[in-house]
């Protein structure tokens, strides 16, 4: 079996994690990260892309609301090429209490949150598509923010200081020698094992941190997987993030990011963080509340719904029968305390936010236990392409492009990839995976879904030689496939018009089904 | 004029049942919201491909197909139109050399390297035709983006299920810009095909690269309107075989037919009217007696004896389904059959697999007159073609432009019978 080293080991490639892998490389020791898929495809890349100010907490929880203010203008320093900076209307809509909104004014000063009132025409007029029938309109620096962007950054920063993410790699061990972890073993994805051997390990896995923990013997609390679905809509509906200014429920909340709107969210209580069913109820029910915020809603064509489930923290003792009840903010295991097992942590809980504050937290008190306690940097520093400090505009990928418009083919239309960003991510990411592919670079994400990008995305991995026919034809059957899982639940109107014309792509013209893989 | 039959919409199964009705002595109107699905669909004509293993005969297929497929379109097709059907088209596109039969399925290579089950295609893609295998050396432009040879040939030299012998494949490269232009597109091509110079071009860079016996297969780009022609020859210059492969859409070929049955239609005294949806319909004790169609610029109604709706399916927006899960027949409203009650699944978890929703569409009598849910005839005058009929699965079956050429032509006769 092959043994890597690393000073410290961290479980999980979402956000927590990889912002974990920077802080750790960023403070000198050498990080090294294990994820069992792809980076940020657990919670990390199921959410709605929304970078809180906090106001969706101003009334029930402040020092959350405290908390995600303070990492906003944290994130807008270091990962300004992440972030849109959409600003946030919340409305009163007339299925609100107008009550709240006195509350929610009230909760956002004690909280630190910029609040500033506008008037319904001013809001109407930057929002046209926006309900009419709102009768209170507050504004808060809430942003749209790309959770790949910012990992991939995260992880880039950290290999500039020295660190290493391992996608691909499943911890199915944690080793032990005595009350000590000392790091994990790992199956890769040709399914060898690796043992990696660490001073210290963090265990950052989010939805999963219990099953990790409890392979390295620490127990005693449970993550509650809320599992909510989210539909991406086929353009952008409005350019600012809406939210129904009343207590946090389901779709009350727009996010306006890249080229899509993207509603949410629901909470259904699942069992295992890996069930991400989306139920037809659900998707009813998104599109209905979809229609209060912006009139139409219904008719306007949606591109793909998914399902991500949030890791909400509960210790055995503590008593709930309804997950949006437990706690948001993060917590940290300190297994030394609570187990006395020494050279492992867990982090969990936590927004997409907050994330580089949790991997702060986490790193000083390994730190403390170290008896190495090294200051950190990761809000000082940018991420790479950050360095500007100037945001993500909607556009600017056409402007690119229009600069190279006679220059090279553009593979994918929807989201305006050429061909020698695609060749590049194929080579850099090393992947034959089309789906990870997609992830680098939006690819097959617009309204075709991968119609006609995929085949041809299909033949250029097999033109750089990287891998044979049946692997080529595998990976654009399992694009397919996976696409499918997050289509059909919404196909209607035009969506439901391409998706057939896909099909007869796929199995009509090209009849890639009758291909063995 | 007021026109004997109006035929909504203007794909494959409409311009067979308008030219056919034309051709029978009838004053005929099209009018269509688009230009039907041949654009992007193509111009293999697919009668049945898979049943569900390949099928190598449709003709000794069909039987047991259609004793094993109530309610699919087929079932309403009486055995004696068949072979007539076809020979009916291939005569109306003589240029295009349609190549094939009922009897024997043509296995013609995909963009992808996988074989498709065809009873017609144009001579220029049936001479790809792999069903006793042979020699291909496919040849495509760096710069064009829909088309990738290399991995075409690899899985054509794999392992194929289906009756065919052994295939050797390779792929050419020409490196370059075409035409001065990096994202040229198919269309871009098929015109430049057209011009003399870009072919001598294309002869001078193969020269010495064919081997004796090989089949050249080409993206279907190779001319629009003149490609046997230029077909002829560039097989003449390069001394050897010259086919087309398919590309994604939108497809030449489908371009070609399209173009075809268009011009005889228009020759033949057809009226089309393009870019003209029906909104709305009037209709007196069970007979439909016009529809009025928008144009954007203005309202126009239109009456006539009989009514033909050939307004395609879910794809071509002959058949909708909007947010709150309600299918509606987009022209008049017609009830439709195959409609997964609420609460069950319209989709299966494959995305290959056998989805309900495709059967969706119009159930017709047999003289292809729309029934309601009990069975009734809904109007005594108008039938339905092609893709909006209830009962079929096109893509699985390989069967699309197979059922919109055998309906259309057999409603047209239906209409000329009465």
């Amino acid at each position: 079996m092959k043994t890597i080293e690393a000073e410290v080991l961290v479980i999980g490639g979402g956000a927590t994690g990889a912002g974990v892998l920077r802080d750790v490389c960023m403070r000198g020791y050498g990080g090294l990260l294990v994820e069992r898929s792809d980076l940020a495809t657990g919670t990390s890349g199921r959410f709605h892309g929304l970078l809180h100010s906090g106001g969706r907490y101003a009334v029930k929880d402040p020092s959350s609301a405290k908390e995600c203010m303070d990492e906003n203008r944290v994130l807008r320093r270091i990962a300004a090429d992440c972030i849109e900076d959409t600003s946030g209307y919340f409305v009163t809509t007339e299925k609100d209490d107008p009550s709240y909104s006195d509350l929610f004014v009230d909760g956002c000063r004690r909280a630190g949150i910029p609040v500033e009132e506008i008037s319904v025409s001013a809001a109407l007029n930057a929002e046209p598509r926006l309900s009419p029938r709102i009768s209170r309109v507050l504004q808060v620096p809430d942003a749209a923010i790309d959770a790949w962007k910012t990992v991939w950054g995260c992880v880039r920063s950290a290999s500039d200081h020295g660190g290493r993410a391992l996608p691909y790699h499943k911890v199915t061990g944690i080793l032990r020698e005595g009350d000590i972890v000392v790091g994990a073993v790992v199956e890769d994805r040709a399914g060898d094992e690796v043992r990696i051997r660490a001073g210290f390990t963090i265990n950052a896995s989010g939805a999963w941190a219990a099953q990790i923990a409890a392979l390295a013997g620490c127990g005693g609390f449970t993550i509650l997987p809320g599992r909510g679905i989210m539909i991406a809509m086929g353009h952008r509906l409005v350019d600012t993030v809406i939210n129904r200014c009343q207590m946090p429920t389901d779709g009350d909340i727009l996010v306006p990011i890249r080229t899509v709107s993207v509603i949410g969210t629901t909470d259904e209580e699942a069992s295992d963080p890996d069930d991400l069913r989306i139920l037809q109820d659900e998707v009813d029910r998104m599109l209905a509340d979809g229609e209060t915020l912006v009139p139409g809603f219904r008719q306007v064509r949606a591109l793909r719904v998914w399902a991500g489930v949030r890791p909400l923290f509960k210790d055995e003792k503590a008593e709930s029968s309804s997950t949006r009840e437990v706690s948001r903010s993060h917590r940290l295991l300190d297994h030394h305390d609570r187990d006395g097992v020494e050279g492992f942590i867990t982090i969990t809980g936590g927004k997409f936010t907050t994330f580089r504050r949790m991997a702060q937290d986490s790193v000083d008190i390994m730190g403390a236990q170290l008896k190495d306690e090294r200051a950190c940097h990761t809000h000082e520093e940018a991420l790479p392409d950050s360095e500007e400090r100037t945001y993500y505009k909607l556009g600017s990928r056409l402007a690119a492009r229009e600069e190279r418009l006679h220059d090279e083919q553009i593979i994918c239309e929807c989201e305006l990839i050429g061909r020698r960003a695609l060749e590049n991510a194929m080579q850099r990411r090393g992947s034959s995976d089309l789906d990870d592919i997609r992830r680098t670079l939006r690819l097959g994400m617009g309204p075709c879904q991968g119609g006609f990008c995929i085949y041809r995305s299909a033949g250029i991995l097999h033109s750089l030689q990287r891998i044979d026919a049946a692997s080529a034809t595998a990976s654009l059957r399992d694009f397919l496939q996976e696409r499918w899982k997050g289509l059909h639940p919404i196909l209607y109107g035009d969506g439901l018009r391409q998706a057939r014309l896909d099909d007869w792509i796929f199995q009509g013209l090209l009849n890639v089904e009758q291909l063995q893989s | 004029m007021t026109p004997d039959t109006v035929v909504i919409g203007a794909g494959l199964a409409g311009l067979t049942c308008a030219l056919r009705l034309t051709e029978g002595g009838c004053k005929v109107a099209v009018v269509a919201a688009g230009a039907g699905s041949l654009h992007l669909g193509g111009a293999t004509i697919d009668i049945l491909g898979y049943d569900p293993a390949v099928v190598t005969s449709p003709a000794a297929a069909l039987g047991s197909f259609i004793r094993s497929h109530p309610g699919h379109p087929y079932m309403r097709v009486a055995p004696s139109l068949w072979a007539g059907a076809l020979e009916w088209l291939r005569a109306r596109c003589e240029p295009l050399q349609l190549t094939g039969s009922l009897d024997e399925n043509l296995m013609l290579p995909t963009a992808a390297g996988a074989l498709k089950p065809s009873a017609l295609a144009p001579r220029s893609l049936a001479a790809g035709d792999l069903g006793s295998g042979g020699k291909l050396a496919l040849v495509s432009f760096s710069a064009l983006k829909d088309f990738y040879p290399r991995l075409a040939a690899a899985n054509l030299n794999r392992a194929q299920p289906g009756p065919t012998e052994r295939v050797e494949a390779r792929a050419i490269d020409l490196h370059g810009t075409v035409a001065g232009e990096a994202d040229p597109g198919t269309l871009r091509l098929a015109r430049a095909f057209e011009e003399a110079a870009f072919r001598d071009e294309i002869v001078a860079r193969l020269k010495g690269r064919i081997e004796p016996g090989e089949r050249v297969g080409f993206p279907a780009v190779l001319g629009l309107h003149r490609s046997p022609e230029v077909v002829a020859e560039l097989a003449e210059r390069i001394g050897e075989a010259v086919f087309e492969i398919p590309t994604l859409p939108p497809s030449i070929p489908g371009m070609r037919l399209h173009a075809l049955l268009n011009r005889a239609l228009r020759k033949a005294g057809g009226r089309v009217v393009m870019g003209a949806s029906v909104v709305s319909s009037a209709s007196h004790n069970g007979r439909l007696e016009a529809v009025s169609t928008d144009t954007g610029s203005r309202r126009s109604s239109h009456g006539a004896r009989d009514f033909v709706v050939a307004t395609g399916g879910v794809s071509a927006g002959g058949v909708t389904l909007d947010s709150s899960w309600r299918f509606k027949e987009s022209a008049l409203d017609l009830p439709l059959a195959g409609v997964p009650p609420p609460g069950t699944e319209r989709f299966c978890a494959d995305v290959f697999g056998s989805h309900p929703v495709s059967r969706v569409g119009v159930a017709v009598d047999e003289e292809w007159r729309p029934l309601d849910a009990d069975g009734r005839v809904v109007y005594n005058n108008v039938r339905v073609c092609g893709a909006t009929l209830a009962g079929a699965e096109p893509h699985k079956e390989m069967s699309g432009n197979g059922i919109s050429l055998v309906t259309g032509y057999a409603v047209a006769d239906a209409i000329l019978r009465s």
